[in-house]
């Protein structure tokens, strides 16, 4: 079995989630996270397989900022480039309770098809 | 997956600019930005491996550089959909469609923010042209003391700031992509070194180019604007004057005439219906100006683009 039909699934699925995984992880931290952190809390929490690429999360983080769900700011490191922090707003945190909203209803009526409890 | 993985990190930084060789140089400066940061946040987290070690492993935990490259194309176009502002829906009749279009242009933000912009080229123009003269000057008499060398490292900093926060103000009036991280200089590196590779990189100095550029221009760009501005707004006005000389509330120290150049001048038509015609004149003096200004904020964005973005990226 080829298994870029199931990485391309998993593209498509990943198009709005990562945008909610990390609006959600940002408004969990007591801090501002930077990409790499928030990259490394993702790769702690799902273990074997990830399901999206690091690499993937910092255009979306930079969209979140543009549309003002997220402030960042600026914070010079010695290990490479400055780091830009990150911290949610209360628009995100607002756009975080719909979008959960959203993923619960669709979580919900996504599994009764699959789990067939609705048979 | 690329049958070569990157063993070190100028080398995945290589791939990932190859990989995103088609687009924008303002998202490939962003997108390698980012990749550095994480990169050098990885390699230094683990002080007891090798760079190459490290990254044998970023394929399956950052992304393959074409992985990357895909990711920011795919977020590009959504972020770039969602910030354009529409387009003027289209116009219903053909026969009166160049008129609108022309006069279509009083209707598009983009146009007054070009003009915006052009005003604004004066004072960033001299600030820019103070600012790389003194430090250019400075930077070459201080060269013989110790103090020359970290003075020219923050002056080319200074720059790329600079550089930077024009391209911001660049993208804010006129639409054009800029670049939203800086340059990164590097991995740290002794400051002969530093220097040497700040010399030797093209952007330095047209950057540096474009900084003083920008009087000449800024004098231009700003005396087209003020000029068309007043000439329009005074024609466009010239009712108004009419009425407001009819009712005495115009101060007979203030010049009746229109246009008053070296002493020849054009005085201010004395009825109602001359004025009406001077109005619809000024309409198309100010209509031909946010034109003009829309074309040459474009065709500047571009001049800023290929000197203080493309070389090098």
């Amino acid at each position: 079995m080829d298994d870029s039909q199931a990485r391309k699934f998993q593209k498509d699925l990943n198009a709005g989630l990562v945008a909610l995984v990390l609006l959600a992880v940002l408004e969990r931290s007591t801090e501002d996270l930077y990409g790499y952190e928030i990259a490394k809390r993702l790769q702690r929490a799902n273990e074997g397989e990830a399901l999206f690429k690091e690499g993937t999360i910092y255009p979306v983080l930079r969209a979140l900022a543009a549309a003002g769900l997220l402030t960042s700011r600026v914070v010079p490191s010695y290990a490479g480039p400055a780091r830009r922090y990150y911290r949610i707003t209360d628009e995100g945190r607002a756009m975080l309770g719909q979008w959960s909203q959203i993923w619960r209803q669709t979580r919900g009526f996504v599994d009764r098809f699959i789990e067939g409890t609705d048979s | 997956m690329s049958a070569n993985a990157a063993r070190s990190i100028d080398e995945y930084l290589k791939q990932l600019r190859s990989a995103l060789a088609d687009e924008d140089p303002a998202l490939i400066q962003d997108a390698l930005y980012d990749a550095e940061e994480y990169l050098r946040a990885e390699v230094a987290s683990h002080p007891n491996r090798s760079e190459a070690d490290v990254l044998e492993l970023i394929a399956s935990t950052y992304g393959a550089p074409e992985e990357v490259a895909a990711a920011y194309r795919d977020t590009e176009v959504k972020v770039k959909a969602a910030l354009k502002t529409p387009a003027p829906p289209a116009t219903a009749a053909p026969a009166s469609g160049r008129l609108r279009r022309f006069f279509g242009v009083f209707m598009d933000t983009r146009a007054y923010t070009s003009l915006f912009y052009m005003l604004l080229t004066l004072a960033t123009g001299i600030i820019y042209f103070t600012f790389v003269v003194t430090g250019l000057a400075l930077s070459a008499g201080l060269a013989v003391l110790v103090i020359g060398i970290p003075f020219f490292l923050a002056f080319i900093g200074m720059a790329r700031v600079l550089a930077l926060a024009e391209g911001r103000l660049i993208e804010g009036t006129t639409g054009e992509r800029m670049p939203r991280r800086p340059v990164h200089p590097g991995p740290p590196a002794g400051w002969l070194n530093r220097i040497g590779d700040m010399l030797k990189d093209v952007r330095t100095w047209t950057t540096l180019l474009y900084l003083l550029l920008m009087l000449p221009l800024g004098v231009l760009y700003f005396t087209i604007a003020v000029t068309g501005l007043t000439i329009g707004l005074r024609f466009a006005l010239a009712p108004v004057v009419v009425l407001a000389g009819d009712f005495g509330w115009i101060p007979p120290e203030i010049s009746s005439h229109v246009l008053e150049i070296d002493g020849a001048s054009y005085g201010s038509p004395q009825s109602f219906i001359a004025a009406l015609f001077c109005m619809v004149f000024g309409v198309v003096i100010l209509a031909l100006l946010l034109h003009a200004a829309r074309g040459i904020a474009r065709g500047h964005a571009r001049l800023a683009k290929s000197l203080l973005v493309e070389p090098g990226a």
